[in-house]
């Protein structure tokens, strides 16, 4: 599970509750599904996270969470915002990369600490919404090395549209074609031959083309993968030139330190919806440490790649959505009863917004932007039972009657491994994955052949290690590993396994063939085909089945002393002496006899 | 009178006039000593003998008494030192006789205070010197020591105690009980007596000839050790899986059954598991190399999945933006939880339509990318279980759970909120480990969500749970390495010794 470093002080700090101890507040965590995992070199808290609620990335999101547990918040809070004086112009971008979204915040009094939990905030976000830099990437820069040139607004289209059109999923943007007129400073995301340009990276000490960033600078190499493939490789320029080459590294230039009170911050990615809601809970964070959020205007050239080409728009969007739940079904969801203020008043403690429809006992709950987790009503209804104390429902078994009973084959499976048992075999489990190595070669079998075990190979693309490459095509080169990892123990040795065997079958649908098998060997210093038969023509007797032995030649057995095992006239099995070549292979130094035939046979 | 063998030598060999030791009658009576002494008692409740006991002290060698007895006694080999030395003469360094008898650490100190003790002459200032007089060779001590190497007794008391103290020899009491025959035995063995058959086993021909009733059975010792022998035993971790097996059908569950190796669609896609999930990476999952892909996926269904995917479920539902591509779906793999047989099973493609209420379950082997140590497999036992009804609550899901783990002793379940991609709410289970108190992970748990439920064609509510077979089973029986259990490295005496589970 991921896990997140928060500084216990900051979390005092940011949730006004400066007497609270480091045990209280592991308590309070908790409770919001944070688990304590230990304690960093620093004294930090390191919290194992939920994947959901990636608002809680950073301890300014973690302190939201719990100032709305203790009741010190209550219901949606969205910041405020500035008119845009930024535009960013999109065109002639690479294809594989064609969004981009971007926000500026001032006035922040960034100290080593809260810059830290920026940081991590940012690499939290790629490692997960991000999916590591491929679908979005963020940058923070310093606005003030930032310069931008006349914007170029006379060309971008009717702005109500677009914003319409970027709107989904949520209800409201909050763009207007007003405001992203008045943007009168512009960079450019762009696409450029990874040869062309050069810019010093972070971390670097000269300038480099992108092309030599991939390949010789250390984060460069890390991410070269995602832009392996482009021919033109994502760019974003302010009016001094080249100083982003995102999703791989900003440039120095606009590296941002302590002293840094302006940032600007652009996110580029493969979904648009999924950069913008990164930007948000980004912005989310940085009100909270008292930042001012300043919009800025994205304007798609009428060529640019993806899915908005001519359309304009203000980012961040901190529009909420919506979702109408009815009171019944919460009701019916927790198990309990509620009336319509309590409803209110745990939306108020999950930070979300209830309102009464025009429908009788249906709400509409207003969702803030950093909540990518809430897809449907009953993420709603999750959160008002988080809210209401999931912990403090009392269980009750529910009045559901059915019948229960085991599947056909498993009974099967149980009266088979019954009678095994009364015959005095050791019931063994093995793992149903193997190498080829011990599936044949060590059996002499030759892979695809057409004997028992000989079956075509299912085979794993990226195995553990090379004891489990396939899953075995007959159980026993399972039992023989067993005898081998057991010649120090007393003999007799008679074990069996019933599990599970599969090959590869172009007539079924998922084009492997599953099926139960039987396995048995009898290891002694006396033990013959005899011992084998014997035990063979008891659990064939047992189930009522005609047992015929007919000579075979197996390469796992002795010739002469090795017979199919034919139940009610059908071929499903092979019993034998254990070939002393095999036997010597596994360091055994005690003839063995045994046996294999399919479990469906006894039916 | 008819008696038994034994007790007719004993009565034969007793003397009516002398008590004599049953060790030595039953040595006359060619008996066991053990055989004679119960015949011993059996006479005397027939009132035929008389039987005395007394103690007597006897003395066995110790280790060191026993060595003395090879080199000699420490004092007698200094003693024998010194007169090599001249010490008879005048007195001798000390030093050199130690070196002469070969005598070393604390054999010295034994040494020097024995030899004053015992008079073989006087130690001043370094200085040996010896009695000519004294005869090492009739010493009392260790003429007491061959006596007992011997088996002869020791008649003079104070020579050992003398011993004893010395920790040559270890002295213990033992019950010696003599017998002399009654009037009644004399008068018995007068009018004869019989031996009486005695037999070892019972035979068919015994059973049949009636000859049974007038033979007498042989003693066994019935509480000596009997020869091993080695029965076969269903596996520990099956013998669990049986068990659980009990539990849920006793509960109403009925077991459901699929395929080990299925369709992406099957273990993620139906349950709403957005493509780009970080699980759904190579690294976790065991995707094959041949066969590559499943034929054929139910269409209809497919277009629901997507559409859920993309675009959500319900009026107000949201989809992923993530990417969705069949070919991804259609991907084989060792499915990495037995949730794949749920989606089949609630989808229809196993059993056909299901009506609510319905209860469902299996135990069967999941495949997981992870790391292989003490307490994780590469495959392993998932008990998976779903309910299916009109209705559910997680107060219903909270009562099946408790009753379920309660059967197991494991009680004061915990549900921690959780987040899974296809349940909500979610619950992770807390449980109090039977043993240690040790509040521990049980269990993951949850209400479908409706973006799973909708496309496979289910309205109305399931909840599920699954769980690590293996983890109930060292909460159960205290096993610290599940690769000691699962797998070809499993020690057969482990598995033979390993107690039942029941």
């Amino acid at each position: 599970m991921p896990t997140v470093d928060i500084d216990p002080d900051e979390l005092r700090e940011l949730t006004g509750h400066g007497d609270k101890s480091d045990a209280e507040l592991r308590d309070d965590l908790f409770s919001l599904g944070l688990e304590y995992e230990g304690e960093t070199d620093e004294g930090h808290f390191e919290l194992e996270f939920a994947p959901d609620r990636l608002d809680r990335l950073s301890v300014e999101g973690i302190a939201r969470s719990l100032r709305y547990d203790y009741g010190d918040d209550r219901g949606v809070y969205v910041p405020s915002t500035n008119d845009a004086e930024w535009t960013i112009e999109v065109e002639d971008t690479p294809p594989e990369r064609p969004y981009v979204t971007g926000a500026i915040v001032r006035g922040l009094d960034l100290d080593e600490s809260s810059l830290d939990s920026l940081i991590q905030l940012q690499e939290k976000l790629h490692a997960t919404m991000g999916r590591k830099r491929a679908k979005g990437a963020i940058g923070v820069h310093d606005l003030t090395m930032l310069k931008g040139g006349a914007a170029n607004v006379t060309a971008a289209p009717p702005q109500d549209e677009a914003v319409d059109d970027l709107a989904r999923p949520d209800a409201d943007a909050t763009g207007e074609g007003a405001d992203a007129d008045s943007a009168t400073k512009t960079i450019t995301y762009t696409g450029i031959d990874p040869d062309s340009e050069e810019f010093v990276p972070l971390e670097g000490d000269r300038a480099m083309t992108p092309a030599e960033v991939t390949d010789a600078h250390h984060i460069g190499v890390e991410y070269a993968d995602l832009v392996a493939e482009m021919d033109r490789v994502p760019a974003i320029y302010d009016s001094i030139g080249l100083f982003s080459f995102p999703p791989v590294i900003n440039g120095k230039r606009t590296e941002v330190d302590t002293g840094s009170r302006d940032l600007f911050i652009e996110m580029t990615g493969t979904d648009q919806w999924t950069i913008d809601h990164m930007l948000s809970i980004v912005c989310y964070a940085l009100d909270a440490r008292g930042g001012t959020v300043e919009e800025v205007a994205v304007e798609y050239a009428d060529g640019a790649p993806g899915e908005y080409a001519g359309q304009s728009f203000l980012r961040p969007d901190l529009g909420t959505k919506t979702k109408t739940v009815a009171h019944d079904r919460i009701e019916a969801i927790l198990g309990v009863d509620l009336d319509k203020r309590e409803i209110g008043d745990l939306a108020d403690r999950a930070g979300l917004d209830a309102s009464e429809t025009d429908t009788d006992g249906v709400y509409e709950f207003e969702i803030p932007p950093y909540r990518v987790d809430v897809l449907h009503p009953i993420d709603v209804i999750d959160d008002l039972g988080r809210a209401y104390g999931f912990n403090t429902l009392e269980p009750r078994y529910p009045d559901v009657s059915t019948v229960g009973g085991r599947h056909d084959r498993s009974k099967l499976e149980r009266a088979t491994r019954d009678v095994l048992v009364g015959l005095g075999f050791e019931d063994l489990l093995n793992f149903y994955m193997i190498s080829e190595e011990a599936n044949y070669e060590r059996l002499q079998v030759t892979p695809g052949s057409d004997v028992v075990g000989g079956g075509d190979p299912v085979t794993i693309q990226e195995p553990y290690s090379e004891d489990y490459t396939m899953l075995r095509s007959w159980a026993l080169p399972s039992v023989m590993l067993v005898l081998e990892n057991n010649t120090h123990r007393s003999y007799p040795q008679d074990l069996a396994e019933i599990g599970l065997a599969a090959e590869v079958d172009e007539s079924t649908n998922t084009n492997v063939a599953e099926h139960r098998t039987v396995a048995a060997a009898v290891a002694r210093h006396d033990a013959s085909y005899e011992d084998a038969k014997t035990r063979l023509q008891a659990i064939a007797a047992n189930f009522d089945t005609e047992l015929a032995t007919p000579p075979i030649d197996h390469p796992t057995f002795i010739d002469g002393r090795t017979a199919a095992v034919e139940l009610d006239g059908e071929a499903v099995g092979v019993v034998g002496e254990i070939d002393p070549a095999v036997l010597v292979e596994h360091d055994l130094e005690v003839p063995v006899a045994g046996f294999e035939f399919r479990l469906d046979a006894l039916e | 009178m008819r008696l038994p063998h034994a007790q007719v030598a004993l009565l034969e060999a007793a003397d009516a006039d002398d008590a004599r030791r049953i060790d030595a009658l039953a040595d006359e009576a060619g008996l066991k000593p053990e055989t004679a002494t119960g015949a011993a008692f059996a006479l005397e409740d027939e009132g035929l003998l008389a039987l005395t006991e007394e103690t007597v002290e006897s003395a066995t060698l110790t280790d060191e008494g026993r060595a003395y007895l090879d080199e000699g006694l420490p004092e007698v080999r200094f003693y024998r030192g010194a007169i090599d030395a001249g010490a008879d003469d005048e007195p001798a360094e000390m030093g050199p006789v130690i070196g002469a008898a070969g005598l070393d650490g604390a054999a010295v100190d034994i040494a020097l205070s024995n030899f004053a003790r015992k008079g073989y002459g006087q130690i001043d200032s370094g200085a040996v010197s010896a009695d000519p007089e004294a005869d090492p060779d009739s010493d009392p001590e260790a003429a007491a020591l061959a006596a007992l190497a011997d088996g002869e007794s020791v008649a003079d008391e104070d020579v050992l105690a003398q011993l004893d103290r010395r920790g040559l020899v270890e002295i213990s009491e033992t019950t010696v009980r003599s017998a002399r025959l009654t009037d009644d035995g004399v008068t018995t063995l007068m009018a004869g007596v019989e031996v009486a058959e005695t037999v070892g086993q019972v035979t068919p021909e015994l059973l049949t000839s009636g000859e049974w009733r007038d033979v007498e059975f042989a003693e066994y010792n019935v509480e000596a050790d009997a020869d091993e022998v080695r029965t076969g035993k269903t596996h520990v971790l099956r013998r669990q899986a049986e068990n659980v097996t009990d539990t849920l059908v006793g509960m109403g569950f009925q077991e459901m059954q699929g395929p080990t190796v299925d369709a992406d669609f099957w273990i993620n896609d139906c349950l709403f598991m957005p493509q780009d999930h970080p699980a759904r990476n190579h690294w976790d999952r065991f995707a094959l190399e041949q066969p590559a892909q499943i034929d054929e996926l139910p269409a209809a269904l497919v277009e629901r999945v997507e559409s859920a995917h993309r675009e959500g479920v319900g009026p107000d539902g949201e989809g992923y933006h993530s990417p969705w591509d069949l070919d991804f779906a259609k991907a084989l793999a060792l499915r990495g939880h037995t949730t794949s047989l749920t989606a089949r099973h609630l989808s229809g493609e196993a059993l056909g339509e299901l009506e609510p209420p319905q209860r469902f379950f299996s135990i069967e082997k999941v495949y997981r990318n992870d790391t292989l140590d003490a307490t994780h497999l590469l495959e392993f036992f998932q008990i998976e279980g779903w309910v299916m009804a009109e209705e559910l609550s997680v107060r219903d899901l909270m009562g099946t759970f408790t009753e379920f783990y309660e059967q197991f002793g494991i009680s004061d379940i915990q549900f921690k909120p959780h987040y899974n991609p296809y349940t909500e709410p979610s619950f992770e289970l807390f449980g109090r480990h039977p043993e240690t108190g040790e509040l521990i992970e049980i269990g993951n748990s949850g209400i479908f969500r409706p973006e799973m439920l909708e496309p496979l064609g289910v309205d109305c509510d399931v909840m599920a749970w699954g769980l690590a077979l293996e983890r109930l089973l060292m909460l159960v029986t205290g096993a610290e390495d599940i690769r000691d259990v699962h797998g070809t490295l499993v020690d057969l005496d482990f598995l033979r010794s390993e107690e039942v589970l029941y």
